[in-house]
């Protein structure tokens, strides 16, 4: 089995849902950010999924994007230093785990069979990009599977349903699955008419033998609450950003602690 | 130029967000269907001719091939279409597919405002709900075209995202057909992005490379020697180069933008020099301009068109098998060969295509009497007329604009 989908299992049976916090790594300064995952997860998150910064990050919203860009003004970040380290924070948190999040870019040019190395060397199990579909990542796939490392797939509401069925099954240590359409953040533009998200997560959990957790639009509790029963992990980003964005640690850890204290 | 599922070599692919899936895959279906359906293909050969004025000539240019004293110089007007440049080729196409498969929406970017204004004009004529993304720098630059744009009924979206300009244009307008795809079509402007639209776009341009060749061998029996082309994106280069890839004694040049100098952030030379690098970005693989941590860098050409930190996937294979040669214009050659052509044949180029005429006037005086060349003059200069006239430190033109602005005000304080 999955070390991250056993890690989940463990986990939930304690807790009705886990949480899975988003930082991006060297926002505003590579301290700052790893200070703040630090509060985090002495709060009690069970995951952080630590985005490193791309220049073009095509699948976020304004405020990932702005944090993304603000990274990058005026430091150069490097990939082994980030897996270096968030392979120390995972030390130090010993319950809880970190996510590799960033773009297929900057994570090529590192190499990606030297990524999936270092990144089981540093215990960071899960590994999502999201603009590396499944059919592109036969590389990726067969080195995770030699690490013990998981590719985090992600669905959504309009994958059709064979495809659906497909990528839940292949799912390891989660399936990310995408409550609905459009980029991360509170997006302008509108989306088309979509199925609930009870029934598109009840059609994923038939099909999905991993944990599953569910991103994108869960800025309040209630949204976490209605995930109970049906989904393992809530993760927040955007909202967090925000608010850490308006009030620093501060005000992030008000919002976390409401979401899931 | 067919792919191999979507890869040329090593080069591009389908690297998109899983929302984007299932309108990727319906394009790829549609753009099948379509150009193997006839009805199809005589509806866009007919807007081709009726709507955009095609063909557009192949004009001989005597004093230019004097001037140099070696190869016969010819011109492939792409600057004679319907909004002045070759980008209506591809958008007539896209904006007949999007008829095709209901839409009700295109969703474009935008560096020079060529792709831009000509996705508005076609969008108004079908009757689609247009919205152009283009960088806040890029509609300072080019704010003509903007106002035509808006005229047209589009909605002009500035992105003050990165270094705002074509690329922070292509990330935004992907990020709303992230949201908007179940009505939205993503009317890419050059043979970049995921598949199938390198394929798709190229396959819309090379009407110019098949006209060329039917009027090469109308005007002197013979396929040209040599063609030329400038490379932003790289879709006029492919629409030129690709019907003749088999004849193996044509040869093919590319020119990419030198701009101010060779330094990183000065340029657009993506091919050449191993200045650019492999990436995958953007919806997929290429050469990109980046740094050592595979950030995307900036970039800098006196023609927003060119101004692209990527490139086609078909040209960067073309390029690597050697089948195309690079080469590269600075800011400085391409207006004085802009300048040379209006005052030699009385024709206004594009900036962009002026890389095109630098890289050729380079070549032509050393070239056999007897060879010819094409030069795919891809766009028309009013356009430019701004930035050719500081380029050109030209006295009088502050003065007008001053007086203009004056007058502009007083006029409309007058009507208030």
């Amino acid at each position: 089995m999955s070390q991250l989908a056993q890690y989940i299992a463990e986990k939930r049976q304690q807790k009705p849902i886990l949480s899975m916090t988003h930082v991006v790594y060297g926002y505003p300064t590579v301290k700052d950010s790893l200070d703040w995952m630090a509060t985090l997860l002495e709060a009690g998150a069970d995951f952080i999924e630590v985005q490193f910064p791309f220049s073009d990050p095509v699948a976020d919203g304004p405020t990932i994007v702005a944090a993304c860009h603000g990274a990058l003004h005026d430091q150069q970040l490097s990939v082994e230093q980030c897996l270096k380290d968030i392979g120390q924070l995972g030390r130090d948190f010993p319950q809880a785990r970190i996510a590799l999040m960033s773009y297929l870019n900057p994570m090529y040019r590192y190499g990606l069979e030297k990524l999936v190395k270092r990144c089981a060397e540093e215990n960071i199990l899960g590994l999502i990009l999201p603009d590396l579909p499944y059919e592109q990542a036969a590389d990726l796939r067969a080195y995770c599977d030699a690490n013990g490392i998981d590719p985090v797939w992600l669905v959504t509401p309009v994958t059709p349903k064979d495809r659906l069925a497909f990528l839940a099954s292949e799912a390891r240590g989660f399936l990310y699955c995408v409550a609905r359409s459009g980029v991360t953040g509170n997006s302008n533009h509108n989306g088309g008419p979509q199925q609930s998200l009870d029934e598109y997560l009840a059609e994923i959990n038939e099909h999905s033998n991993a944990p599953i957790g569910v991103g994108f639009g869960i800025r309040e509790k209630a949204h976490v609450d209605a995930l109970k029963g049906k989904a393992d992990v809530a993760i927040i980003g955007s909202a967090l950003l925000d608010a850490y964005n308006k009030g620093g640690k501060e005000e992030g850890l008000k919002l976390f602690n409401s979401l899931f204290n | 130029m067919q792919s191999n599922n979507g890869y040329y070599g090593e080069f591009g692919g389908s690297y998109i967000p899983e929302i984007l899936y299932s309108s990727q895959q319906q394009i790829l279906h549609a753009f099948e269907e379509a150009k193997n359906d006839p009805a199809f293909i005589a509806e866009l050969k007919d807007t081709w001719q009726n709507y955009s004025g095609r063909p557009t000539p192949l004009t001989f240019c005597k004093n230019l091939t004097d001037h140099f004293g070696g190869a016969q110089i010819y011109l492939k007007r792409e600057d004679l279409n319907q909004s002045g440049a070759h980008k209506m080729n591809n958008v007539i196409g896209q904006a007949l597919l999007v008829k095709r498969m209901g839409k009700k929406r295109v969703i474009a970017e935008t560096g020079a405002g060529q792709h831009g204004v000509a996705t508005a004009l076609i969008a108004a004529r079908l009757g689609l709900e247009c919205t152009i993304y283009m960088g806040a720098k890029d509609v300072k630059r080019q704010y003509p075209n903007v106002f035509w744009m808006k005229q047209l009924g589009a909605t002009v979206v500035p992105v003050a995202e990165g270094a705002q300009t074509l690329r922070d244009a292509l990330d935004e307008a992907l990020r709303d057909w992230s949201s908007s795809h179940e009505d939205s079509h993503y009317l890419i402007g050059t043979t970049c992005g995921c598949a199938p639209f390198p394929e798709m776009v190229a396959f819309f341009q090379s009407v110019i490379g098949e006209e060329v060749k039917e009027q090469s061998m109308a005007q002197f029996g013979q396929y040209p020697d040599r063609l030329y082309a400038c490379v932003g994106g790289g879709s006029n280069a492919c629409g030129l180069f690709l019907p003749f890839l088999e004849e193996k004694n044509v040869e093919m040049v590319g020119v990419e933008a030198g701009g101010k100098g060779l330094e990183l952030g000065q340029h657009s030379i993506r091919l050449s020099n191993g200045l650019g690098q492999k990436g995958i970005a953007q919806g997929f693989a290429t050469m990109f301009l980046q740094d050592d941590n595979g950030q995307l860098q900036e970039t800098h050409s006196i023609a927003a068109g060119l101004d692209y930190v990527g490139v086609s996937p078909i040209i960067a294979h073309l390029a690597q098998e050697g089948r195309i040669q690079m080469t590269y214009a600075m800011d400085d050659e391409v207006v004085a060969a802009c300048a040379l052509l209006l005052k030699k044949e009385g024709i206004i180029p594009a900036l962009e295509s002026s890389h095109a005429l630098a890289g050729a006037f380079k070549d032509a005086a050393n070239l056999p009497k007897e060879s010819r060349i094409v030069i795919n003059l891809s766009g028309r200069g009013d356009k430019d007329i701004f930035n050719v006239a500081k380029a050109m430190n030209d006295a009088t033109f502050p003065e007008f604009l001053e007086d203009y602005l004056a007058d502009y005000n007083t006029d409309n304080q007058g009507e208030a």
